[in-house]
């Protein structure tokens, strides 16, 4: 269970990658993670296809992320999804708030 | 140089004129060799593969010494006075005896010999060459067999990618694989060895199999192209190194994320064949920096369905023209422009290879154009073909169980891995969570959900609970896990020894979406036959594992 940051060439993306099990164990590093987002940071994305379990602690820290940082970045995608993951956040209607693919 | 001739050893053959006998016993004499074997013209044959120096001495020329010799390297002697007419019919050397000096008899003797010998050095050489080189074919087919076996899940017959492998010698010093993710994803690599031949070659069997690996995983262009590196800086001599640019383009072709080491810049076409975009290289190649030093920034560019990407080696630029000019990169984007459809792919390499004429290939070329429309690529899963049994199991566990264990993985760890339950484990890992998580939380811990209402106040919460968690004293959970083949039913049932405790109403907040109180949500949504006893105390919930229609 990690998080783990990459930050593009151009430092416009962000990319948070989330590897084992996503739940509150990580509540800390997940925050700890966006907390200093560069001024240039244009795009975040949240690579989930190494994530194999999420419970709805995972889904409070996506919202509570979306709300420390849509102000400041044009979008937050979270990227890689196995379908079973896709079918979760899609039934909790998480692709209006995020771009999801 | 008479005692070098006494080393020889030499066939005489003779007919039984005078004449032959007066010469055998003139050579004899003569000393010049070591021993020499008289024998019956009779036995002589033009076909024969002879062992030794040989000599013919005959008073007569008959027809049957007229033939192609075997081993041309054969004096014949004859009487002085034969017409030289027959003797020009004779392929080998021949000598008319005269009663002259012995000097000319030996120098002429000797000659015979050394050609002998050189003949019989070269067909040496001729066969050992031969047994070498069928030899190398043998090995190369063998290692042609492995390159084969190791790229046969090398999918380029993807319905929108087209490529152009060509190796300047047998084996291609170049690489480019490609692949579909298990997540739906393309990954595409194109690499290119320092050289060409077997030996870059060879770099490509550890390359292609991490790859491969890799990809079944879909790990992230990032880690790949660090692993990459691991493995050919550990593996390459100091001199060789593997520029590669590599590309996962994700399932709605709407992103592509890339790096590019040491090689020359991908080219991003709009519809129109328009350059978009120069991916240019901005990192060193693979294999050349030690782990530490490495750098695996990637890049990520938002693309669209008639967008095409064009990736190629350094033989493509570099190739030479019929006149030895160089193609060179502003030619290759005319080119790229003026044909970059899928469908004027072949038109694009006939271009090319009119540019080039006969001109023989310097290096390996290697050119790919992919189309970034959705991939198509269903998500990897395996198929659940086997069957379990019904079966059921209970798991109670006291406070310090509760510390200690991570409950709900373990019991996925162990249900996840049954055929029917695997394609459904994240779910049912984030319904029995919910459940779980509830009872040890609400139940025994007395937490309360509305403190999660603030981004602060859902770090405390988590705080909260692994403080009380640490004091817990008593108190215990029981969890029920049945399942029956009919449709797959899987039956939850979790109850804790804690306080009663009630659902709160969704308190769902202006947007509809609140940080806490959605998996209860999910619970209702993705499971049946929800049932609450004994003031919250007792949950229990259905889940039908179905499988999933085959793709």
């Amino acid at each position: 269970m990690s998080v783990s940051r990459h930050i593009s060439n151009d430092g416009k993306d962000l990319t948070l990658s989330i590897r084992g099990k996503f739940d509150f164990s990580m509540v800390n590093d997940f925050r700890r993670a966006y907390s200093s987002l560069g001024e240039e940071t244009q795009h975040v994305y949240v690579d989930l296809r190494e994530t194999e379990y999420l419970d709805s602690s995972a889904l409070g820290m996506l919202l509570n992320m979306r709300k420390a940082i849509c102000d400041h970045v044009n979008a937050i995608h979270i990227i890689n999804c196995r379908p079973e993951v896709k079918s979760i956040l899609d039934i909790s209607r998480f692709d209006k708030l995020f771009v999801i693919d | 140089m008479l005692r070098s001739s006494r080393q020889l050893v030499i066939d005489i053959y003779y007919d039984d004129s005078v004449f032959a006998q007066h010469v055998c016993d003139a050579l004899k004499q003569l000393d010049i060799a070591r021993r020499i074997r008289c024998i019956p013209v009779a036995e002589w044959s033009a076909q024969a593969q002879l062992v030794r120096p040989s000599l013919l001495v005959v008073e007569t020329v008959e027809s049957f010494l007229l033939q192609r010799l075997r081993c041309p390297e054969q004096l014949l002697i004859v009487p002085n006075e034969l017409s030289s007419k027959l003797l020009m019919q004779w392929e080998g050397d021949s000598l008319a005896w005269q009663q002259c000096s012995g000097t000319r008899v030996i120098q002429r003797i000797k000659s015979v010999a050394d050609a002998f010998n050189n003949s019989r050095q070269l067909q040496a050489v001729r066969e050992s060459l031969l047994w070498h080189n069928q030899r190398v074919d043998r090995e190369h087919a063998l290692v042609e067999h492995i390159f084969k076996n190791a790229l046969s899940r090398n999918y380029l017959e993807y319905p929108h990618i087209r490529t152009l492998l060509t190796p300047a010698a047998k084996f291609n010093g170049d690489l480019c694989l490609v692949a579909p993710g298990s997540t739906g994803s393309l990954y595409v690599l194109m690499a290119d060895f320092t050289g060409h031949g077997l030996a870059p070659a060879t770099g490509a069997l550890p390359l292609s199999q991490a790859f491969f690996a890799m990809v079944d995983n879909s790990v992230s262009v990032a880690e790949m192209v660090k692993e990459f590196n691991y493995r050919l800086n550990q593996l390459l001599p100091n001199e060789m190194f593997c520029a590669c640019f590599i590309m996962e383009l994700s399932a709605n072709g709407q992103r592509v994320t890339y790096w590019n080491g040491g090689m020359p810049p991908a080219i991003v076409l709009g519809a129109d064949g328009e350059i978009k975009q120069r991916l240019k290289a901005q990192h060193m190649a693979l294999g050349v920096l030690d782990s530490d030093a490495f750098e695996a920034h990637t890049t990520t560019i938002q693309t669209h369905s008639d967008d095409r990407i064009a990736m190629y080696t350094d033989g493509v630029i570099e190739m030479l023209s019929q006149n030895r000019e160089f193609l060179g990169l502003e030619a290759l984007e005319r080119y790229l422009m003026r044909y970059s459809g899928l469908d004027e792919f072949d038109l694009l390499v006939k271009k090319l290879a009119q540019f080039r004429g006969a001109q023989p290939l310097q290096d390996d070329l290697s050119l790919a154009i992919l189309q970034c429309c959705p991939t198509g690529l269903g998500p990897q899963e395996e198929q659940d073909e086997l069957e379990v049994l019904p079966f059921s199991f209970t798991s109670h566990l006291e406070a310090e169980d509760l510390k200690h264990l991570d409950v709900v993985a373990t019991i996925l760890g162990v249900l996840g891995r049954l055929p029917p339950i695997h394609h459904h484990r994240t779910t049912i890992y984030l319904l029995l969570a919910e459940v779980f998580n509830n009872a040890l939380e609400h139940g025994l811990l007395g937490l309360d959900s509305r403190i999660k209402a603030d981004p602060e106040g859902f770090a405390y919460y988590y705080q909260l609970r692994a403080e009380r968690l640490a004091q817990l004293q008593s108190g215990s959970i029981t969890i029920r896990v049945e399942y029956a083949r009919a449709h797959h039913r899987l039956r939850f049932n979790v109850r804790n020894s804690g306080a009663a405790w009630e659902w709160p109403e969704f308190d769902e907040t202006a947007d509809g979406y609140s940080s806490y109180g959605r998996g209860i949500d999910l619970l209702r949504q993705l499971a049946t036959d929800i049932e609450w006893h004994d003031g919250g105390r007792e949950i229990s919930f259905t889940y039908y594992a179905i499988p999933r229609s085959k793709h």
